[in-house]
């Protein structure tokens, strides 16, 4: 029952240590596609390296209803990006603005979704803005609070125009509500002086595609740049490699305490019936039958325990899919990571760790079966 | 003709090294006829159990020759010695020994299934069996439901499954009243009579070896009386 219990739970932990890591990764994946990056962007070749106004996309409204056109893609977002100072009653300090048409962003992330107060780019006709309650917090604004949005516009000089609160966002994700505002596109146009986009957006129905989309999409386009999000969220591909290697890490941590409690449970059970080994031995039983048999008893409690553990496994994930697990959230928030996980796995992975933990008792059951075989018969009969 | 006899030993002999060398059996030349019924006594020490575990093919002698039915079993190689005892030798336990999840009908049963007998005859010989024994009404009980007399009823059966050359029974009466070790040697002898099972123990019960129709007595592991009685 023991051993029964400790495969149900290494399992079980096991399982659900890789579903808390796959819904943690998700949830950051998912954020940054719909928040921050889209599946992939374009932007003029050099606009990353040097972020000029005047570094726009060509032609960007054909580019992005050709792309609208294709399979596969559900919305495409043209965004006018600048550089601002932004000045409050109480205080001036830089920001990101970023020039939308709010229908055509509302397809392509959720920044609609993520309003706190006030409304998405409704109820005001002139220079609404649309901010994080980061920035509202730090410049002490409210809904119709007044900023001045100052930039540099395309032919280099100062150009500057106030804008009032329609509507304040909250993300719960630190580095993208830092210091991120929107505008509506047409009024960054006319402040930056220009009527190109720096960047596309695009969203598709399949995130695995980006990479062969923009691949494909760059060849047709020499002239800019065009990034799946992996390239764009720096450092991503390493985060996402490195929780890979950690979840081995755990899993095998896991799998390593279930061994040697596998070993220690079936060296007890061979030393408890050392007398019985001893019989079965003595009136004929050959070592590879007494081998075969400790073996398959492990295999036995396995497939009990397995089974077992799978179902706690599946039972508790699905219900923290739903109900999600709160972690401390300012320090979660501030990596850019959600405050709530909803653990996922899919079957493969099930059938994965399942295999893992069969095979992990088959090798913690060779040593208790070692020692069965180095009994001596005629002392084990007698043994009290 | 050492081929009448089913078991002969030569010249056999069991020392253990250790600070002091210890001759368990010293130079034992003995002769077992089939059908014999026949005690190994001694004081503790004096290689009675050493002298059973080498007939048995359970340890192996430091010099001499073990004879089964003419074969030399000492010349065996493990996984060979392991055969023979399945298909030659049936051993009865001080502790019984039973296997304590399968029930008396199973741990009769199980040896058959090793030697991969059929299973209609492996039925038929274990309800045969365990109704010679005196144990019928009781196929299905698990040992910790029989008392200590019909766990020992259930490993001479055990015993007798394998349809061996001879039983080796090391004090099987050690561990039972005197009714009850009374009802199994009534058994034992009632065996060797009708069926001609030869049964070789070693003893330090006189209730046994009042049985037994041929007394050998050991001390310092050297045969120093071989008696033959009338049971």
């Amino acid at each position: 029952m023991v051993i029964i219990i400790a495969i149900a739970l290494g399992l079980w932990a096991g399982v659900f240590a890789s579903a808390f890591v796959v819904g943690m990764m998700q949830e950051k994946v998912e954020s940054i596609i719909r928040l921050e990056m889209s599946d992939f962007q374009i932007h003029h070749a050099e606009y990353r390296d040097e972020m000029d106004v005047k570094m726009v996309i060509e032609n960007s409204q054909q580019i992005a209803d050709d792309i609208r056109k294709k399979d596969g893609v559900i919305g495409v977002s043209e965004r006018v990006l600048a550089n601002a100072m932004i000045n409050s009653a109480s205080k001036n300090g830089g920001v990101q603005v970023v020039g939308i048409d709010p229908a055509k962003e509302a397809v392509v992330s959720e920044i609609d979704e993520y309003l706190d107060t006030g409304a998405y780019f409704e109820g005001m006709k002139r220079n609404p803005i649309y901010l994080s309650k980061r920035v509202a917090e730090e410049y002490n604004l409210r809904i119709r609070s007044k900023v001045v949005l100052t930039v540099q516009d395309v032919n280099r000089e100062i150009s500057a125009a106030s804008f009032r609160v329609v509507g304040i966002f909250n993300t719960n994700n630190g580095p993208f509500d830092e210091g991120r505002v929107y505008v509506r596109h047409e009024d960054l146009e006319s402040l930056v002086g220009t009527h190109e986009a720096h960047q596309i957006a695009t969203l598709l129905d399949n995130h695995d595609s980006a990479e062969t989309v923009a691949t494909h999409l760059a060849a047709q386009h020499p002239g800019l740049e065009v990034l799946p999000w992996l390239d764009l969220a720096t450092g991503m591909r390493l985060i996402i490699e490195m929780t890979d290697t950690y979840t081995y890490y755990i899993v095998g941590i896991i799998m390593l305490a279930l061994l040697f409690s596998i070993v220690n449970t079936m060296l007890m059970a061979v030393l408890e019936r050392v007398r019985e080994l001893g019989m079965l031995m003595a009136v004929g039983m050959n070592k590879i039958r007494v081998f075969a048999m400790i073996l398959l008893e492990t295999v036995m409690l396995a497939l009990i325990g397995g089974p077992a553990g799978l179902l706690l496994s599946y039972l508790s994930i699905s219900y923290f899919n739903h109900a999600g697990i709160h972690l401390a959230t300012d320090v979660y928030e501030d990596l850019g990571f959600a405050s709530t996980i909803y653990p996922d796995l899919d079957a493969g992975s099930y059938l994965g760790v399942s295999i893992m933990v069969v095979s992990m008792t088959i090798l913690a059951a060779i040593y208790p079966a070692m020692k069965a075989l180095k009994l001596k018969p005629a002392e084990a009969v007698r043994k009290i | 003709m050492s081929t009448n006899y089913v078991i002969e030993t030569k010249g056999l002999k069991k020392y253990y090294q250790g600070a002091v060398e210890v001759h368990a059996v010293d130079g034992v030349d003995l002769q077992i006829e089939d059908d014999e019924f026949t005690a190994i006594v001694g004081p503790s020490g004096s290689g009675k159990t050493t002298l059973l575990n080498l007939i048995g093919g359970l340890d192996r002698p430091t010099d001499g020759e073990i004879l089964v039915n003419g074969q030399d079993i000492s010349q065996l190689t493990e996984n060979q010695l392991i055969d023979f005892r399945l298909r030659h030798i049936g051993f009865v336990f001080q502790s019984y020994n039973l296997i304590p999840v399968l029930t008396a009908k199973e741990n009769t049963e199980f040896i058959m299934l090793m030697q991969k007998t059929p299973k209609a005859e492996r039925e038929a010989r274990v309800l045969s069996l365990l109704e010679e024994v005196g144990l019928g009404d009781k196929l299905n009980s698990r040992p910790t439901q029989l008392s200590g007399g019909q766990q020992q009823r259930v490993a001479v059966a055990r015993a007798l499954a394998s349809k061996p050359d001879f039983v080796l029974a090391d004090e099987p009466t050690a561990n039972l009243d005197s009714t009850t070790a009374a009802n199994l040697l009534d058994l034992m002898a009632q065996l060797n009579k009708e069926e001609g099972v030869t049964f070789i123990f070693s003893t330090h019960d006189q209730r046994v070896i009042d049985r037994a129709r041929r007394v050998i007595t050991l001390e310092d592991g050297k045969i120093v009386s071989d008696i033959r009685q009338r049971s």
